[in-house]
């Protein structure tokens, strides 16, 4: 089942930011910024899910993850990171869209 | 960078109105299988969830936003949405598949059932009901969307009297297995991926004597399979059945290496800078690079590798077609 808040925000706690998932992000070395890895992934879903709010680069953050879930091998909370960010994808999704596009 | 919204909502119109991610005639998710007078429906049915059939189109699609993101004067986004804003545009840009494409997949698809057929298998197929997965909605968090697609799939396999469910990609394997059962009630369907059907018929397959010496092989596991369903071991062991010599590359098996494909409609750029790093480490190994899923073909393809289907050589070793 889609997780809740409250699952999103468990999840996200769990975080030691001992940095260990980033070594094995195939995004982060092509990224602007740490929002392109795992570490800054799962705080963003964490600020999402507390009420934050989702600007241009938060999505991309969550969008240009692969979901590859390199990143859960090597995270020693065991967090589920590829379900972690599909879940504040999820949230965003839900958000009304300002644009209709047809 | 795409717009990000604006992705999400042709994404879930296009669902929505076609049942399909991009436009396409449905007609060309099955005009492959009808030369093959496979049976409709059955206890076991094959199940392509239309992700291979999509992937020229696709491809147009990341091609298009691939010459936007070259170039110059407004972002990205703003061009996106002057060109692909609305479905009939969209149509336009996808209808400019690449023949060769879709005849490779064609291929692939042929291949599989008659790998199935071969191995003594017993299965029918479902035509116009084999419906995409809608794996594209649940990746991206379009939970609603993707619900309500899911319980259309569902009625169209329930409908076909199957129990057992054989797929062909690992995005549609892991989104039926892990996926479905907690978004639709009452989905007892078990699924496999014909690889794994395949392994377990194991020295009961037909094998022909190749004409050609075996050769080496570089093999590109998929994260989903390798990650997310335990499919490792048995890719492996076909290829060595029919005679290849398996080669992994540094980062194989449940240690694999994203292609890039995942992101390839969000940022085209930082997709195929991915698929190169991958391709990289492929080459080092030397031997002809494999892969198992349509995205990791394309992408990899996209990013100038020369892969093939793991499908084509099975059958080529192995039927001798």
């Amino acid at each position: 089942m889609p997780w809740s808040r409250a699952r999103i925000l468990e999840e996200a706690e769990k975080c030691a930011y001992c940095g260990f998932c980033e070594a094995a992000c195939p995004t982060l070395p092509y990224g602007r910024h740490r929002g392109y890895g795992p570490r800054g992934r799962v705080a963003l879903s964490g600020h999402l899910a507390a009420g934050g709010q989702a600007s241009s680069e938060v999505l991309v953050s969550l969008y240009t993850c692969l979901t590859c879930a390199a990143c859960t091998l090597k995270c020693p909370a065991g967090i589920d990171i590829p379900s972690l960010v599909r879940a504040a994808r999820s949230l965003v999704a839900a958000a009304p869209h300002k644009k209709r596009i047809i | 960078m795409v717009d990000v919204k604006l992705i999400l909502s042709l994404l879930a119109d296009n669902v929505e109105r076609t049942g399909y991610p991009v436009p396409i005639d449905p007609r060309r998710i099955y005009s492959w299988a009808e030369p093959l007078k496979l049976p409709r429906g059955g206890r076991t049915v094959l199940y392509t969830g239309a992700l291979y059939q999509l992937v020229p189109y696709i491809n147009s699609l990341v091609r298009h936003l691939e010459s936007l993101e070259r170039r110059k004067g407004g972002g990205l986004a703003l061009r996106l949405a002057k060109t692909v804003g609305r479905i009939v545009d969209l149509g336009k840009i996808v209808a400019k598949a690449d023949p060769s494409e879709v005849s490779t997949v064609e291929k692939v698809l042929t291949s599989i059932a008659n790998l199935l057929s071969a191995a003594g298998v017993e299965y029918g197929y479902l035509y116009e009901n084999d419906l995409y997965s809608g794996v594209l909605l649940y990746d991206m968090g379009l939970d609603e969307a993707f619900r309500r697609h899911a319980g259309k799939v569902a009625e169209a396999l329930k409908r076909s009297g199957a129990s057992l469910v054989i797929t062909v990609d690992p995005h549609t394997t892991h989104v039926l297995r892990k996926v479905f059962p907690e978004y639709v009630e009452r989905f007892e369907f078990e699924v496999k991926s014909y690889l794994e059907v395949l392994a377990e018929k194991g020295r009961r397959l037909p094998v022909k004597t190749p004409s050609e010496p075996g050769y080496d092989v570089v093999l590109h596991d998929p994260c989903f399979y390798a990650r997310h369903e335990g499919v490792i071991e048995q890719p492996r062991r076909l290829l060595a059945l029919a005679g290849l010599n398996v080669k992994d590359p540094a980062k194989s098996g449940r240690m694999t290496y994203c292609c890039g494909g995942p992101v390839e409609a969000i940022s085209p750029s930082l997709s195929k800078r991915i698929a190169e790093t991958r391709l990289d480490e492929l080459r080092a190994v030397g031997g002809r690079i494999v892969t198992m899923c349509p995205i990791c073909y394309a992408n990899l393809r996209r990013a100038g590798g020369e892969v093939e289907d793991i499908a084509l050589h099975l059958s080529r070793r192995l039927l001798g077609a």
